[in-house]
């Protein structure tokens, strides 16, 4: 198991899953099911509060479901230990933080953490990890800078290289793009790209563009209301009627010169409109009410 | 990077102040010694060709007896003031310092609060009530006030860790319980204080309060010295996960660390420290919060080195500082957390005029 390339893709799937925030009392996604196919990056989009970080923190095992299974190649997480879970599986944060005076070479370093034992010092095999992932995400250039002297998007990139670190063979991104201008965010995407087509990495990222999405992801899946709308490849998902649904926004979708879907909002839709059931394959051409 | 030099000179600077410090307080106070007498009395044949006579003083009249060391040497003047008063107090000081300086960085990175301090989690609050309670309605526990002061913080530690329990804890929930117990058994002790018939047990607990290393000895030296072992042979086997739970729970979690586990281990270590400290010398302040904060400016936020710089810095501070509080104004010993309490306040009256992010 030299390089993370070599391993075969693996997938990640729930059924039943019923998950929200400790304390609260109702939860924000009741007996929903998705899957993240091997090897393929996908992407969850929604309005505000539809439940898409929910269930990519329960899918990464920060939230712990009320009720169904999360299945990582097969095997359910709850029953995996911490350690193992983290050889697996990777997320980077929205908003990760920038500790104070710790480089990114350092941080990186920390990725290796499920892989040593509680007195074990780093191995080569760790060293070269860490390079790899510094390599691979543009980060070895600032190996020996703080993060708190870093820009918002090269943060980003030492936290993804920390996360590439752990060599998971799925990673979790929640928002990666929110706070970054252009061009850091077309940066992480190309590495996150690569890390699908070179690395072989399960990928499933939360996005507020949907055009991000259409352009990155391999399949989309579209939340509201703590539901899957709908889920499939972009040109099945960003249709004027999804976005009507899920999004309640009136849009044009035109083909972008690179093929993909690209969604240009006209205007909002008025209030009157109800929120499709799930499955949402049937909702109605022309918008408004539409009761399943 | 160009810390290393800095690094260098920081360690140096340590090991000057703790020699200049200890040589000051082995030669000066009320009875004066040449630097003649003083060597002559460190490395007094007496002593140290002598087993009997050093394992008692060590290890005291009990253990020595119990080991079946031979009778003790008579000793000069000079001699059994350094080693019965001088020498012991020097071991303690340097006790304390490391012990404060281990306990503030942990309960820093557990906090993730640079302004985190050994007494931030009810420690204090929980060790002065008990050390009150002893002294006013209960003086016959008087020998035992070293170790219930230790158990008193220990408990309020628990009750802070409880109150701050809610499916998890978070360190914001732990610093608010730690300020509910502080605000509780602080009007609790003040309450007690007018129950004191004796202004002499008022005078004691004021003493504890502030901190104090008059009349320590080697039985101080025997309890701080085997926690203080264990505290740092844990600390050191913890530091990767001190620099872990310092990225935030959420990233530790995803790096497989049992987050409230670690929390609690490295707290309750940190309590451990704590206790020891406030056990032999009382609650001796700001120790805890400045060492961190100087070693950390110097060092960086890597929990190993960190570690590595309290065990230097703790002891420079609290050993010079005691210097002050034993002969500034001698022939009155103030307590040693009057000066450590003096030289913190104008430390952060430095930083907050020199470093502008401070408190941002």
């Amino acid at each position: 198991m030299n390089q993370t390339s070599k391993r075969p893709p693996i997938s990640l799937r729930a059924h039943h899953l019923t998950v929200g925030h400790p304390g609260a009392p109702l939860p924000v996604l009741v007996d929903q099911a998705i899957t993240l196919a091997p090897g393929r990056i996908t992407a969850l989009v929604g309005p505000n509060g539809s439940g898409k970080s929910t269930l990519l923190k329960a899918l990464a095992r920060q939230l712990k479901p009320s009720a169904g299974q999360i299945l990582l190649d097969g095997r359910h997480i709850a029953t995996l230990s911490a350690r193992s879970l983290a050889r697996s599986l990777g997320i980077l944060f929205q908003d990760p933080g920038t500790p104070a005076a710790l480089s990114v070479e350092n941080l990186v370093r920390h990725g290796r953490h499920p892989h040593r034992g509680f007195f074990d010092d780093p191995t080569d095999e760790d060293d070269a990890a860490v390079e790899r992932a510094l390599a691979r995400t543009g980060a070895d250039v600032l190996r020996h800078q703080f993060l708190n002297t870093l820009s918002g998007g090269q943060r980003q990139l030492a936290w993804l290289a920390m996360a590439l670190a752990q060599e998971p063979q799925v990673l979790l991104l929640d928002e990666p793009t929110t706070f970054l201008d252009l061009r850091h965010q077309l940066e992480l995407m190309q590495v996150i790209s690569e890390l699908r087509d070179e690395a072989a990495i399960t990928i499933a990222m939360v996005l507020h563009d949907v055009n991000q999405a259409a352009r990155y992801a391999d399949e989309i899946v579209a939340l509201r209301d703590g539901k899957v709308v709908v889920s499939g490849p972009p040109a099945a998902v960003i249709t004027p009627e999804h976005l009507r649904t899920v999004f309640e926004i009136e849009a044009d979708v035109i083909t972008a010169p690179d093929g993909h879907p690209l969604c240009v909002p006209r205007a909002v839709t008025r209030p009157s409109s109800t929120p499709a059931a799930p499955g949402g394959a049937g909702v109605a051409p022309h918008g408004g009410a539409h009761e399943p | 990077m160009s810390s290393k030099p800095s690094r260098r000179l920081a360690i140096a600077l340590c090991l000057t102040v703790v020699g200049i410090a200890a040589a000051v307080q082995t030669l000066a106070g009320a009875y004066e010694m040449t630097w003649r007498q003083a060597l002559g009395a460190c490395f007094d044949r007496a002593v140290w060709g002598h087993p009997g006579t050093l394992l008692r003083i060590v290890l005291g009249e009990d253990m020595a007896n119990a080991l079946g060391a031979g009778p003790a040497n008579a000793l000069d003047t000079g001699t059994l003031i350094v080693w019965n008063i001088r020498m012991p107090r020097l071991i303690v000081a340097a006790l304390v310092g490391i012990n404060l300086a281990v306990s503030g960085t942990i309960f820093q990175a557990v906090t993730r609060n640079d302004l985190a301090s050994p007494y931030t989690l009810g420690v204090g609050a929980g060790s002065g009530l008990a050390i009150w309670l002893v002294l006013v309605i209960h003086p016959g526990l008087g020998p035992y006030l070293p170790v219930l002061a230790g158990l008193g913080g220990a408990v309020a530690f628990l009750v802070v860790y409880a109150i701050a329990w809610q499916h998890g804890t978070s360190p914001v929930r732990l610093v608010l319980a730690g300020v509910i117990v502080a605000a509780v058994a602080g009007s609790l002790q003040t309450a007690l204080f007018f129950l004191a018939r004796d202004l002499n047990v008022v005078r004691d607990a004021a003493a504890w309060l502030a901190g104090s290393l008059s009349g320590v000895g080697w039985p101080q030296v025997r309890i701080g010295l085997p926690w203080t072992i264990l505290v740092l042979t844990l600390a050191f086997a913890g530091s990767r996960h001190l620099d872990l739970i310092s990225l935030g729970d959420a990233q530790a979690r995803a790096l497989g660390v049992p987050v409230e586990r670690t929390r609690f281990a490295l707290s309750a270590l940190a309590i451990l420290a704590a206790s020891t400290s406030i056990s032999i010398a009382g609650h001796v302040s700001f120790v805890g919060l400045i060492v961190p904060h100087i070693v950390r400016n110097t060092v960086g936020a890597q929990h190993r080195g960190l570690l590595l710089g309290c065990l230097l810095a703790g002891p420079a501070l609290l050993v010079s500082a005691d210097v002050v509080a034993r002969l500034a104004l001698s022939p009155i010993q103030l307590p040693v957390g009057v000066i450590t309490g003096l030289l913190g306040g104008i430390y952060f009256l430095y930083l907050m005029r020199r470093r502008r992010d401070l408190g941002r």
